[in-house]
């Protein structure tokens, strides 16, 4: 059948095509007829030395590769040493010499040769020399490292990861001198290939979860990777969950954390998102903050964000549950006024939170994809003005306002953007179980979540974390935050090399 | 990396088990059905002598199956009395945690319906019910322990609360006199507390998957004695608070207590719905352990796959449990799996437990 993959792969480097020979005029014909296609791709002839006469050419591709180096250090320098025919040196070893490039290789054939000038490299190509030298000239694209956006801290460093995969790398470098902090390369992408970055420290990550994580990594098979949650997607362990598997961040400072914890950062080229490997639940209950922050508000945070988590999923159905179907279990002045509140509301309170439920989803969305300045604007005509509208014109009641509105501000308050997408998506479930039987269905939803929970693994690790198996040494870092001093071992659920914190 | 062979429990797991396995319709029943029987405040011996008892057997099922270390109840039973005896043993115990299993949902589906749900069929909830568990049994002991992990401090923390507010109405004049009629009307009574303790059968089974099957007595001592523990707290709070007669008077004694009193200017005024809820899970677990363990039973009796089963076991339990026409059967059939699991776990492990030293002797001699 037709398989547009099969018989057209990339060019690909390992292929020696067209062989360089060393004969200027032929070579360069074979490149002329290769850049026929690549209209940014340019030749620039001249000769080596003031007078020697030897003939040499420079192959790059525009904007990928920094038009400055190339003028100063491969042109002027080439141009103005001293070639003297007489050394008994060879030419290639001459050339290497006078030129002030830090980054050189040697490529032998055209179709290699190529592959690298796409990509940023240039190739100089010298006159009775078999071969060429590749330069690499590439030219950054300055990004600054600007605070995270989908992250904020109040205190914490306000610096992110950009699009530049050496100035991620980078960064994680700098957090302090570390001989065992290891980043492998990887590449991605079958069409358009792309730099994937493995990073671990290495005593004390497990040694099969790094190897799981490059084996899931290579066994990647799509024609191109554009940003990070394609590899989350391809490498997660349950395409089914509604859970991310796979914690995403721009903070290096998280990222850094979790390697020292004995986890495994994935950062991919072109994207300031980076992947944290295993994942647990908890991870996406926390913040950097916790731990710069004083033990005590960190733990009252953390309890806090808990509360949140559990208001944002079961308010809307605990509502349903006990107005249609036990009024008798809340105070009764509560229950009154809260009946006296819908008398004139025509839907059922499922119906009735949903319509609200819904327009609080829609009002997030648009918000998020108009620009900025429209945005608050929005905010305050959708929930206040249709908010106040809907409560006056009887099709909902005020008390449901005020439960929507707390579980909105609830969803708010975790720190993880996808994890509150899992809990959004949860709440309508929830509430379809509360309207069919009550609480009695809400419960029967907790125990199909936690049933789910338990059953699912993030590379191994048990994604409901500390909470089950009993770990208890885990526990000083999972619903409370104990003073750091008292942090000693790593979390042991991930079964790290080193498990004591040292030094 | 898989999680396959990852199908073993620790000590802790096995306690967390054993306790949310007891834990069931006892704590809304027991304070009545042994008020009945025992007639004086003296109840809570009666509980405290069934603990006692429930450990000794339980001792007794862990210690056989610690000597065929790595196997089930299902597998080493034909090695220990022959193919037959052993075979009709184990059939009768897949019965009677079919049986056991069919109870606890209807017991669960009486009281949602009574106190929660009401107008709503009894077969909705049971099926509900039954398919969320059918979800956990599916995936084998290791999801089981580690679900029944979350659910156990669930259950402490809401019944501490709600046992401590009841503090309010407990008078403790009503458990008197100690032993004002001397002690035997609690012998009347441990019977019944005895079957509240249902449950430390289940050692015949999870002892194989336990890392350290060594541990196994350990496991029964301190599972029963925690829910003794929480029986205990029931049986003392309940007579205290509604007196020996209220206790008898009411079908569910437990929540008529908590429903008896309310706290003005909470979130909540009443907490029979926290209660009911932590009771709904205790029932949940109960009944997954008992599906797993007939479903085990068999798949390890016949040598066949254990999913098959557990789905097969779903109607069977369902309409088993759709038997009882009303809630007073529905006693009487506990009842009656109550006085078949006292010969099934009190006496045969005994016979089984001798008949394994003796053989095993008589090997020894050859």
């Amino acid at each position: 059948m037709f398989n547009p993959s099969i018989g057209e792969a990339p060019p690909s480097e390992d292929e020696a095509g067209d062989p360089l020979t060393g004969k200027f005029d032929e070579d360069m014909a074979v490149f002329e007829q290769w850049i026929e296609n690549y209209d940014d791709v340019g030749i620039r002839n001249f000769e080596l030395g003031v007078d020697s006469g030897i003939r040499a050419a420079v192959v790059y591709a525009e904007g990928l590769s920094d038009r400055n180096v190339l003028d100063r250090q491969v042109l002027q320098a080439l141009m103005n040493a001293d070639f003297d025919a007489g050394s008994d040196v060879p030419l290639a070893d001459r050339v290497l010499r006078q030129m002030p490039v830090l980054k050189t290789k040697e490529c032998d054939s055209v179709r290699q040769a190529m592959g690298q000038v796409l990509i940023g490299w240039a190739a100089l190509i010298v006159d009775g020399v078999q071969g060429a030298f590749m330069l690499g000239v590439f030219k950054g694209v300055p990004r600054q490292m600007d605070e995270p956006e989908s992250e904020g801290l109040i205190r914490g460093a306000r610096v992110g990861f950009n699009e530049n995969l050496h100035d991620n790398t980078a960064i994680l470098r700098r957090f302090g001198e570390n001989q065992s902090l290891f980043i492998l390369k990887m590449k991605v992408g079958r069409r358009a290939k792309r730099n994937v970055a493995i990073a671990y420290i290495e005593d004390v990550a497990k040694p099969e979860l790094v190897e799981e994580v490059k084996s899931r990594i290579s066994r990647i098979d799509l024609d191109s990777v554009l940003e990070s949650g394609y590899i989350e997607q391809m490498i997660e362990d349950s395409t089914l969950s509604p859970f991310p598997q796979i914690q995403s961040t721009e903070r290096p400072d998280r990222v850094f954390g979790a390697l020292l914890e004995g986890r495994v950062a994935i950062l991919l080229a072109g994207t300031p998102f980076a992947l944290i490997v295993p994942a647990t639940l908890s991870m996406f209950l926390q913040s950097p903050e916790d731990y710069f922050e004083r033990w005590l508000p960190g733990t009252m945070f953390r309890l806090l964000r808990f509360f949140a988590l559990m208001v944002s999923l079961l308010a809307p159905s605990l509502y349903i549950s006990f107005i249609s179907f036990h009024p008798g279990l809340i105070p009764t002045k509560l229950a009154m006024s809260i009946i006296g509140s819908r008398v004139n509301v025509p839907f059922t309170a499922l119906v009735e939170a949903l319509i609200l439920e819904v327009s609080i989803e829609l009002l997030r969305e648009a918000g998020l994809r108009l620009p900025k300045p429209i945005g608050p604007a929005m905010g305050i005509v959708g929930g206040l003005v249709i908010g106040e509208a809907a409560v006056q014109a009887g099709i909902v009641s005020p008390i449901l306002v005020i439960v929507i509105a707390v579980t909105a501000i609830s969803s708010f308050a975790i720190p993880h953007y996808n994890i509150g997408l899992s809990f959004r998506m949860l709440r309508f479930v929830s509430m379809f179980c509360a309207g069919v039987f009550g609480l009695f269905g809400v419960i029967l939803f907790f125990l199909a979540l936690c049933i789910h929970l338990v059953n699912l693994r993030s590379f191994g690790v048990p994604y409901a974390g500390p909470l089950v198996s009993y770990q208890f040494e885990d526990w000083k870092d999972f619903l409370i935050r104990v003073p750091l001093a008292a942090m000693k071992r790593r979390p042991k659920m991930l079964k790290p090399k080193q498990p004591i914190r040292k030094g | 990396m898989n999680s396959g062979s990852n199908n073993q429990i620790s000590t802790q797991q096995a306690v967390v088990i054993l306790i949310n396995y007891i834990l069931a319709a006892g704590i809304l029943t027991l304070p009545r059905t042994s008020a009945e029987k025992v007639g004086t405040p003296d109840v809570w011996l009666a509980v405290l002598i069934g603990g006692a008892i429930a450990i000794a057997a339980g001792s007794v099922m862990a210690k056989l199956s610690e000597r065929y270390p790595g196997r089930t109840f299902f597998e080493y039973s034909t090695a220990v009395a022959g193919k037959w005896i052993g075979g009709i043993v184990s059939l009768a115990m897949i019965v009677y945690f079919i049986a056991i299993s069919a109870f606890e949902v209807r017991t669960m589906a009486e009281v949602t319906c009574f106190f929660l749900l009401e107008g709503t069929p009894n077969w909705a909830i049971v099926i509900a019910f039954m398919w969320i568990g059918i979800y956990l049994v599916a995936g084998g002991i290791d999801p089981i322990a580690r679900l029944f992990e979350i659910i156990l401090p669930i259950t402490i923390i809401i019944f501490a609360i709600v046992t401590l507010l009841s503090m309010r109405i407990f008078d403790f004049e009503r458990l008197r006199p100690v032993l004002g009629l001397g002690f035997s009307p609690v012998w009347k009574g441990v019977k019944t507390t005895t079957l509240a303790f249902l449950g430390p059968e289940i050692m015949l089974i999870i002892t194989a998957f336990m890392k350290r099957p060594a541990s196994a007595i350990k496991v029964v001592v301190s599972g029963v004695s925690i829910a003794a523990a929480f029986y205990l707290a029931t049986v003392i709070l309940v007579i205290g608070g509604l007196s020996l007669d209220g206790a008898r008077a009411s079908t569910w004694p437990t929540i008529d207590l908590i429903r008896s009193f309310e706290l003005q200017g909470l979130l909540l005024e009443r907490f029979d719905s926290l209660l009911l809820t932590i009771w709904i899970m205790q029932i949940f677990s109960t009944f997954t352990v008992t599906l797993y363990a007939a479903a085990k039973g068999a798949s390890d009796l016949f040598k066949r796959g254990f999913k098959p089963f557990a789905y097969c076991f779903l109607p069977i339990i369902f309409l088993c449990a759709m038997l009882p026409k009303n809630i007073n059967e529905t006693f009487q059939m506990g009842d009656q799996i109550g006085h078949v699991a006292l010969v099934l776990f009190g006496v045969v492990p005994l016979l089984f437990l001798v008949l394994s030293f003796l053989r095993r002797k008589r090997r020894g001699r050859r």
